[in-house]
């Protein structure tokens, strides 16, 4: 239990000491796209399924800054202690790799987390600015849910992605090809029923648009998919991949680059 | 009795069996001893290390630390264990005290201060706590990695290569230290290429090359077993000397080699040296260099690329 909540203070510690990378850009970049797309184009677009664009905006940038940052912290927490080493240390140490893996997906949980609540934080200053309202979180359960399903799943997909990965351009290979792409087709910017029928059924195959629609019902009772069918993928993904991190861990590499 | 190590048969190999690093290695850690495994570089030295700590599984053969098996109970073998890797580590996002706190509770310690701060004292490095890994000098990183290996009191450490690349009194201070946590019942697997280092701290050494021991046993006797004595006879003049162990004459000075069996009135007996033109006599007794250099040349093996 001790080499799990020290991993976890160490992770925590190790995102704080690096608060530009990890906190400020991310602020920043929520910011940017706030006030493009929601603020300047949004009004130009029509409301949808009764809430506005840049509302409908604020959930897809939360869930869009929580499944990077959730990402980015443990693999690059685990590349970085590939490359310095001491990943070797927590091999030879007595810790068990559940207390490895529950300890670096919670900590991307919580770097998650903070962006998401920037995140939320400036869309909603923006909305009241502009509508004269705050964004009230209509379901609070359902929003700490897919926080949290997002945040595990994303962290372990970082861990077992740097465990098995053997240089810095293959995490970000993943980063480019597989991870943008999905969110930007998982519904961050529209409605998958503006699609031709043809792409929301390419779109309905992307685990990602459950994860953002979840989040988007939590926060705005509104969602392209069912709520329950989110909630049962995001179970599904959560018991896959930590299943994946577990092998991950087993068969994968502590040693050194 | 219950051995802090006890590897049997050890072998390890790589890629789908074509490479075989260790080949069937057998040796034990007694009690409170420092064990000198020695060889060239690429002898399997750090593998076997490895499969000690579980980075690596052993191919067959078992490793056990203190009655246990390490494949069974790798959460009981690795607390009983300290490593010192051979690679210094460079952690880049904290200081010295943050690393050794963090690494104290991979052991399951909260509250390691005294012990954390009696390493640093004990290290020299109290002063450079507050330092990144980055800032510190060479030896110092050495300093930092035992003090690592060390916050959880193991009773078995292993030290692979601790003074590669250490200046000559840090090297000294690193050897008393070593010797200090042996007195304190420490049991000590050392690995090097130093044989001076080996000789000068290990009660018995292992001799690896190309994967297997080639010789195991007690540092002294090794030494006398593998080596000559030699006998450097100065005379106060020149004088016609004959003996089979004569090696050279320059001189005044007569050089023998001799059979370490052999004592000092036997070979005075045997060579017949005129008492009254002896000035001084200084005997040199072999060291483990020159056991390494004949058992490995012996043994007819090189070391691998």
């Amino acid at each position: 239990m001790t080499g799990f909540i020290t991993i976890f203070q160490r992770e925590i510690a190790r995102f704080l000491k690096v608060i530009v990378q990890t906190v400020i850009t991310p602020f920043i970049s929520s910011f940017l796209y706030l006030l493009i797309f929601g603020v300047s184009l949004g009004e130009q677009m029509q409301a949808h399924q009764g809430v506005s664009y840049l509302s409908f905006l604020i959930p897809g940038l939360m869930m869009m800054g929580l499944i990077n940052n959730a990402f980015q912290n443990s693999s690059s927490s685990v590349v970085s202690s590939k490359f310095s080493g001491d990943l070797e240390d927590l091999r030879v140490a007595p810790i068990t790799d559940q207390e490895i893996i529950w300890a670096m997906s919670l900590a991307s949980l919580v770097r998650g987390t903070i962006v998401a609540l920037i995140t939320y934080t400036v869309g909603a200053l923006f909305m009241y600015y502009q509508q004269g309202e705050w964004l009230m979180i209509a379901h609070p359960l359902t929003t700490l849910f897919f926080v949290v399903m997002a945040g595990l799943i994303f962290g372990m997909i970082g861990i077992s992605i740097a465990f098995w990965a053997t240089t810095f351009d293959q995490l970000s290979a993943f980063s480019a090809f597989i991870l943008l792409p999905l969110t930007y087709l998982g519904g961050v910017f529209l409605s998958i029923e503006h699609l031709h029928p043809f792409w929301q059924a390419v779109s309905k195959a992307n685990p990602l648009l459950y994860l953002i629609n979840g989040l988007r019902y939590g926060i705005l009772g509104v969602s392209d998919v069912n709520v329950w069918t989110a909630a049962i993928i995001s179970m599904i993904g959560f018991g896959v991949f930590f299943a994946v991190a577990k092998f991950s861990l087993k068969k994968g590499s502590f040693q050194r680059w | 009795m219950i051995l802090p190590l006890e590897i049997s048969n050890l072998r390890k190999a790589y890629k789908g069996g074509t490479v075989e690093a260790v080949k069937g290695v057998s040796f034990t850690v007694n009690p409170g001893e420092i064990f000198g495994l020695l060889g060239p570089n690429g002898a399997g030295k750090t593998t076997i290390i490895s499969t000690i700590t579980t980075l690596e599984k052993p191919t067959s053969g078992s490793v056990q630390v203190f009655g246990v098996d390490v494949q069974k109970d790798p959460l009981f073998t690795k607390r009983q264990i300290g490593v010192v890797h051979q690679e210094v580590i460079t952690s880049g996002f904290f200081d010295v005290e943050e690393i050794l706190t963090f690494h104290s509770g991979y052991y399951g310690l909260r509250n390691n201060k005294e012990r954390i701060h009696f390493l640093l004292e004990k290290l020299s490095l109290f002063e450079h706590r507050h330092k990144k890994v980055k800032q510190l000098s060479g030896g110092m990183k050495r300093r930092l990695m035992i003090a690592k290996a060390l916050v959880h009191n193991p009773k078995l450490l292993l030290l692979d290569e601790p003074t590669a690349g250490v200046d000559i009194r840090l090297r000294e201070d690193l050897w008393r230290f070593v010797e200090e946590l042996r007195n304190d019942g420490m049991s000590i697997l050392l690995t090097t290429h130093y044989l001076e280092e080996a000789q000068e701290l290990c009660d018995r050494v292992g001799i690896i090359n190309l994967g297997s021991l080639v010789e195991l046993g007690n540092t002294k006797a090794i030494i006398r077993q593998y080596t000559l004595k030699k006998i450097r006879v100065i005379l106060t003049e020149r004088h016609p000397l004959q003996s089979e162990y004569l090696h050279e004459v320059v001189g005044k000075e007569y050089l023998f080699i001799v059979p370490q069996n052999k004592t000092l009135g036997e070979f005075l007996n045997e060579v017949a040296i005129p008492t009254a033109l002896i000035q001084d006599i200084h005997i040199e007794e072999g060291n483990l260099e020159e056991a390494f250099l004949k058992l490995v040349s012996k043994k007819d093996v090189q070391v691998p690329l």
